[in-house]
């Protein structure tokens, strides 16, 4: 026998009679208004400043997003004082400060667990 | 037989709502449009009902409204003798399309790039949106209003329904008529189904199903009462209607029995469809609210929490873990 199911709240209504809504703030206004025309942009008062944010906040979830892909994955890192170093990622902290590794290859031996500091990287690099 | 839910009531018109219709599955969701006798159509999120915004613009009642499948469009038909597109996003009016009398539908190709109409004048429209200044392509054969159309068969068919008590079928290049249903009363609504090619029309008290492809009859059903509006699920097992009785009826597809009535609203319902997903149905009625049911009573979804008997006393805050029930009568 079905029992009704209590339900969380009612579906909010708009604020106000003539409230027209489109909350700017909502994900998906945030997300596909890179689409929309120059109305939204000009509204917003800063174009330029509005554009810069969008591309970096596009870039930084790429390279969030990077960050996941390289997880268990073989890096080669170019570190200060001429040093090569390759390890398997594991994963970063949430400042990217701090990149945990496993079987770090070093001149000395293999170190099987290891925090590498991330000031002291030039660069990195991984095959996909 | 009648059973007991609790429907998820959306306020916020203050007309008799006449139209509504679900996007598609988005990855922000789905989304419902509502069209109203008070000339503000309203976005709402699918699943909860929660208002998203209203389309401010219109000058007289709103008749119809759609959205594309992304839910990026909108499109609505008023007393105001426009068709207006809408940026479902911003809630920005993109396009007037100017009629020579009340318009009554409208509805989007899959690519969301041509926009149909038909109204009052009795003429059937075809707007290429990406060329708005150019002149519409117009299909006349109808002798009176047009309540419904619809493009079908991949965008390359109209079906349209008018008070001339016939349903015609298209053919959307050679602009032809192919076939032509006649009743002995008004089609109240029309559906279409893609998937599985149905058509689902409700006239008088009747539903009646028909192939999309050759008009051919499938079955029909008959009611209570007088029906305005029906919506097949989506996995073909159900379907549901509500008319002047003020009731929501939900029927099985393939047996045609009964299985579930609800009281709820305060008016006649003038249209109920389906959720893309299936797991809701939204009613629209002249007591100017859009109430969502559950197709399965019991499951947790959307804003309805299903709750067990011996939580409803217990002390813990331990994830509430809820079996869902049987769904079938």
């Amino acid at each position: 026998m079905k029992t009704p199911v209590p339900v969380l709240r009612l579906p909010r209504g708009p604020d106000h009679p003539d409230s027209r809504g489109f909350d700017p703030s909502s994900p998906r206004f945030q997300a596909l208004r890179s689409t929309r025309g120059g109305a939204a942009a000009a509204a917003a008062g800063l174009p330029e400043l509005r554009e810069e944010q969008q591309a970096r906040s596009l870039l930084r979830q790429r390279y969030l997003r990077s960050l996941l892909a390289m997880r268990d994955a073989q890096v080669r890192f170019r570190m200060y004082e001429r040093v090569h170093v390759e390890a398997r990622f594991g994963a970063s902290d949430i400042d990217v400060l701090n990149f945990q590794v496993s079987d770090l290859q070093t001149p000395i031996g293999v170190q099987k667990e290891a925090l590498l500091r991330c000031p002291d990287m030039i660069s990195y690099s991984l095959e996909l | 037989m009648a059973m007991r839910q609790t429907p998820l009531t959306c306020s916020g018109h203050t007309r008799p709502v006449v139209d509504l219709a679900f996007s598609g599955i988005t990855p922000y969701g789905y989304f419902l449009i509502s069209a109203c006798k008070d000339g503000k159509p309203m976005l709402r999120q699918g699943d909860t009902g929660d208002w998203i915004g209203t389309f401010l613009g219109h000058k007289g009642a709103v008749w119809g409204a759609t959205l594309n499948k992304e839910a990026t469009k909108a499109a609505t038909a008023a007393a105001d003798f426009t068709a207006k597109v809408w940026d479902a996003v911003t809630g920005d009016e993109t396009l007037t399309l100017a009629h020579k009398h009340i318009v009554k539908t409208v509805h989007f190709t899959q690519d969301s790039i041509y926009l149909l109409t038909g109204g009052n004048d009795k003429v059937l429209r075809v707007f290429d949106l990406s060329k708005p200044e150019a002149d519409p392509q117009e299909f006349t054969g109808h002798t009176s209003a047009i309540k419904k159309a619809l493009w079908c068969n991949s965008d390359k068919q109209i079906l349209s329904a008018a008070d001339d008590k016939t349903v015609r079928l298209w053919d959307r290049n050679t602009m032809e008529v192919l076939k032509t249903l006649s009743f002995d009363v008004s089609v109240s609504s029309m559906e279409y189904i893609p998937d599985g090619e149905i058509l689902v029309i409700t006239y008088g008290k009747t539903i009646a199903f028909y192939n999309a492809l050759s008009l051919e009859l499938i079955k029909t059903v008959d009611a209570p009462a007088s029906i305005h509006s029906a919506s097949l699920h989506p996995e073909k097992d159900f379907f549901v209607a509500g008319g002047d009785d003020f009731k929501l009826y939900k029927y099985d597809y393939s047996t045609k029995e009964e299985l579930e009535s609800y009281k709820g609203h305060f008016g006649p319902v003038h249209c109920v469809r389906f959720s893309p997903d299936g797991e809701l149905y939204a009613s629209g009625s002249e007591d100017g609210t859009l109430r969502l049911w559950q197709t399965a009573v019991g499951k947790t979804y959307g804003l309805w929490k299903c709750v067990l008997p011996e939580e409803l006393v217990s002390e813990n805050s331990d994830t509430l873990y809820c079996n869902t029930p049987e769904i079938k009568a």
